[in-house]
């Protein structure tokens, strides 16, 4: 395997077909997207076999195979699109509203000095605070819809958001701002030519912790209260002991999650790619 | 004498610290003729770079005057620009970028601006590398942005700030050699604040010498080498002469 590539080359070359087919087939084998998949199927495997000799209580755990059923029935009765749409709606809704409001404010924050630090204690409490905490205020206020579920989004993603672009603002290095102050810029134009792009990577940041943190804020929130959704079908199908369909529901839930991350990856590499 | 360009003062500074004020300019008077390129010499940390960021507009001094072709100096202006010890390119913008950056206030237009900005990079030696990010380049090749960006705004006045401190040794020559050809040509009138002795020799017309801290003008030079000057120049004996008259007051201040 350490050989350097031109070896290899040279001894197929020489012991013909044979001994080639082989080596091609280990450089396959050490890519490591064939060794994550080949670690899927050692794990799907051994669920399925432990389920199947009783090793595995399928009781909470059941098995792949009765979930990947359950998983098909769900997407092919429409129910996956139904419960999949009214978390969207509400997750999307809070993390749109949140960033806009969320960057707005730190960056004013971080910009007027004088304003930030007036507002900093406040941003500090609530950054502590579990916000998950003021949910049954919000159903009372709001009732059990997809009101609520927006609100309890945009709580959890507003203030990681915020307190990222506060702090990349106010971390603007002093050199670039003298830069701009040189070369005529006015206070505003500062901010959008260089507090701005100097900020992105912090904002970028906070997108990403909030986004995650948005997820884990509505699957709770549909814990507690709420008529459909992703999170109120793993509550309801768990209460009924549908362990098959919770896993299902589960499973379905963290590949939305996946995506969503993935999808922060390439959008920090687009907005980012000068670095 | 020739048409005054820039007349410093009495200028004097001091900076609050823990324990009390910091007094950094004391009493500094000089001027400069058009054209002229003026080193200021000084130890580190003697208050140096503060002259040029109150010259630049970005410091107000607490005592004294400066004036530029007659007129009171009291912010930055379109007619100065800098260049700076760690070059200040946004690491987000391409070098064109960079360079029109420092265009973009200048009030002309988008098509004024473009040919300005590529007559300046090609003036520094970086055509072909237009696209290129800051992080992409060396050391050297930043600082050719930073001064692209200087020059491309035509100044009547030429701030440099330490200019090839962050350079490595070799490329610090060369670009002397370079920055002196571009502004003698020009004929841009440059005031360069170092502390490197032969740069500041090999560059100027004109050595003030500073005190350090606070900074105080113990002597000014005429450097007795003709332009257009070479780089064997820096090895004559009556370079090394003024280099050797320079360092004994530079120590006997210290």
């Amino acid at each position: 395997m350490g050989a350097p590539s031109g070896n290899r080359i040279g001894a197929g070359d020489a012991g013909g077909r044979r001994s080639g087919e082989p080596a091609r087939l280990r450089t396959l084998a050490a890519q490591p997207g064939t060794l994550s998949l080949l670690i899927l199927v050692l794990v799907l495997g051994g669920w399925e076999a432990g389920g199947r000799t009783g090793a595995l209580d399928t009781f909470f755990f059941s098995t792949p195979s009765v979930i990947a059923v359950k998983a098909w029935t769900m997407l092919a009765n429409g129910d996956l699109l139904f419960h999949t749409l009214r978390t969207g709606y509400a997750y999307v809704a809070g993390v749109v509203i949140a960033i806009a409001i969320g960057a707005t404010c730190g960056l004013a924050m971080g910009w007027w000095r004088r304003f930030g630090d007036i507002v900093d204690p406040y941003v500090v409490f609530f950054s502590a605070m579990p916000r998950i905490a003021l949910f049954p205020v919000i159903i009372l206020i709001f009732g059990i819809g997809d009101f609520s579920r927006t609100v309890i989004v945009f709580l959890g993603v507003v203030f990681p958001v915020l307190f990222n672009a506060y702090i990349g603002a106010k971390q603007t290095p002093r050199l670039l701002i003298d830069v701009g102050r040189v070369f005529g810029y006015s206070h505003n134009r500062l901010f959008t030519a260089v507090v701005l792009p100097a900020a992105l990577p912090y904002l970028i940041a906070g997108f990403r912790i909030g986004v995650t943190l948005g997820i884990i804020m509505i699957v709770v929130a549909e814990f507690l209260a709420a008529s459909a959704g992703l999170g109120q079908q793993i509550a309801v199908t768990a209460q009924s002991y549908q362990i098959a369909e919770m896993w299902a529901w589960v499973l379905y839930t963290s590949f939305y999650a996946l995506l969503i991350v993935r999808g922060m990856d390439y959008f920090e590499r687009w907005a980012m790619r000068w670095a | 004498m020739r048409e005054r360009s820039l007349e410093v003062i009495e200028v004097s500074k001091s900076f609050p610290t823990a324990q009390g004020r910091l007094q950094v300019l004391d009493g500094v008077s000089f001027s400069q003729a058009r054209g002229e390129v003026l080193s200021i010499v000084g130890a580190s940390g003697s208050g140096k770079t503060t002259l040029l960021r109150i010259v630049a507009g970005l410091d107000t001094p607490d005592d004294g005057v400066l004036r530029l072709n007659g007129r009171e100096i009291d912010g930055p202006g379109p007619e100065r620009s800098l260049i700076f010890q760690q070059f200040g390119l946004m690491p987000w913008l391409s070098v064109v970028e960079n360079v029109l950056f420092g265009l973009a206030m200048s009030g002309l237009s988008k098509i004024e601006q473009a040919d300005r900005a590529k007559d300046a990079i090609g003036r520094v030696g970086l055509q072909g590398f237009e696209d290129f990010h800051p992080k992409a380049l060396s050391g050297g090749m930043q600082q050719r942005v930073g001064i692209a960006r200087a020059l491309a705004v035509g100044p009547r006045l030429l701030l440099c700030d330490e200019p090839f401190a962050s350079v490595d040794a070799m490329t610090r020559q060369t670009m002397q050699t370079d920055l002196l050809n571009i502004v003698t040509k020009e004929g841009v009138t440059v005031l360069l604040v170092t502390h490197d002795i032969e740069e500041a020799l090999f560059l100027g017309d004109r050595v003030v010498v500073f005190s350090s801290r606070p900074a105080r003008v113990i002597e000014e030079i005429d450097v007795e080498i003709p332009k257009p000057r070479e780089h064997s120049v820096r090895t004559s004996t009556g370079f090394q002469e003024q280099r050797a008259m320079v360092w004994e007051l530079l120590q006997a201040t210290a």
